[in-house]
């Protein structure tokens, strides 16, 4: 039986996709998941999840969206006006360019 | 658990679903997620028709994002507040379309030309961001989660509306003197967004003494003014001279309430604002117009005779 692995490196980030181990049961996937996944890198939380209970929906059935540009969308897309006078808004900021950055590439 | 011991415990996202919670703490928390909730619904129907007056392609596109956004925000928020147990997400609902449910002072005035837009999307959006950013510290877990999705979204909203005051403000004479008479009608409505002053205020006790809010009317007033009168200034608006508002020069300021219209705050507060009827008038049409949207998701779940597609396996 296959698990995927999701592995958080700091208490509350995000749980991010990292690979996934066999094992028959989810205390041997939890055991094989710190194995394998959790001491290259640090490693605050693993999640382990069976394979068949990971819904999937991809690009060829859906539109997602669709290409349009949606810069609009995105505080960054208004990079000449200037967000640090009120924190929550520089702090809105941040987070989206930090999702951003994440989207583009990731560090893993 | 009991009222003090909720009292004792009260700090940031310290409870939850998994809490015995006392009546008191759950009515007073449905009362404050429904109201927000039932605003977000409510702005995103002001907006609306400005989705087709937008003026540019890229306006629109945005508009139509953002007004998006803040229905999305107002089912977040129903989902905190049905998380309490005291009303489920239709009942909520259905008193926003009967006249029940209240919402914002702001969103109970009609607006009529683009030029009153960034009167919402920039002070209205910016007084709401002010405040939602305090309620990531509010007791009510699931409150403050949502929080963190809105305030994510937000700072797009509040630069948005700033680009489109910016491009009034810096555009043709006339675009100029729209944007002024603009601000003029709503300043005070806005300085009223938060509320009388703390000593008028009927619900603040309880909902700080548990940890709901976490900043009073008129910190968040202040807090308000502190960000938003340099940016009104700096795009060469003119603040009214009424309400009189004195800066006491250390981050606070006096607005001189006898300046504010209270009956009219009042009558709004009751729902009973020609606005008021028109705007739930508004909401309630829709909400009959889509039942059968509502009604075919409903035995769709539940696996009813349906005409909806199966889901495949």
């Amino acid at each position: 039986m296959i698990w995927e692995v999701f592995r958080q490196e700091d208490a509350g980030e995000y749980h991010t996709h990292c690979g996934n181990v066999h094992a028959p049961d989810r205390e041997m996937a939890k055991l094989f998941a710190q194995i394998q996944h959790g001491r290259r890198k640090p490693t605050n939380s693993l999640w382990v999840v069976p394979k068949d209970e990971i819904g999937e929906v991809d690009a060829e059935e859906a539109a997602f969206g669709g290409t349009t540009d949606k810069s609009y969308r995105w505080v960054m897309g208004y990079k000449d006006l200037d967000a640090a006078f009120a924190e929550e808004v520089a702090e809105s900021e941040s987070e989206q360019e930090d999702a951003d950055r994440a989207s583009a590439g990731g560090d893993d | 658990m009991d009222v003090e011991t909720v009292k004792e415990r009260a700090g940031p996202r310290e409870f939850s679903p998994k809490d015995d919670l006392p009546e008191e703490y759950r009515k007073a928390a449905t009362r404050m997620i429904q109201f927000h909730a039932n605003s977000e619904i409510m702005g995103a129907y002001l907006e609306r028709p400005f989705i087709r007056q937008a003026p540019s392609l890229d306006r629109k596109l945005a508009f139509s994002a953002k007004v998006q956004d803040e229905i999305g925000h107002g089912q977040l928020l129903y989902r905190a507040a049905e998380s309490l147990g005291i009303k489920s997400r239709e009942e909520m609902l259905d008193e926003l379309a009967n006249g029940e449910g209240k919402f914002l002072n702001c969103f109970h005035y009609p607006m009529e030309s683009w030029a009153e837009v960034p009167m919402i999307a920039f002070f209205v959006d910016g007084a709401a961001m002010r405040r939602q950013a305090t309620l990531k510290r509010t007791s009510w877990e699931p409150y403050a989660h949502a929080m963190d999705k809105v305030c994510f979204e937000e700072g797009f909203h509040v630069k948005h509306g700033e680009d489109v005051m910016r491009e009034l403000a810096t555009g043709s004479k006339k675009e100029q003197q729209m944007l002024q008479d603009a601000f003029e009608q709503w300043w005070p409505r806005i300085i009223q967004f938060f509320g009388p002053t703390d000593d008028q205020s009927t619900h603040h006790d309880f909902s700080a003494d548990v940890g709901l809010k976490t900043m009073t009317n008129d910190e968040l007033r202040n807090a308000f003014l502190n960000a938003y009168v340099p940016k009104a200034q700096k795009y060469g608006l003119e603040i009214p001279d009424e309400p009189r508002i004195r800066d006491n020069g250390d981050g606070t300021y006096e607005v001189v309430e006898d300046d504010l219209d209270w009956e009219e705050f009042f009558t709004i507060a009751k729902n009973d604002a020609p606005g008021s009827h028109e705007q739930i008038g508004k909401r309630s049409r829709t909400q009959e117009a889509v039942e059968w949207v509502r009604s075919g998701l409903e035995s769709w779940e539940h696996g009813e005779d349906t005409t909806a597609p199966q889901a495949a396996d």
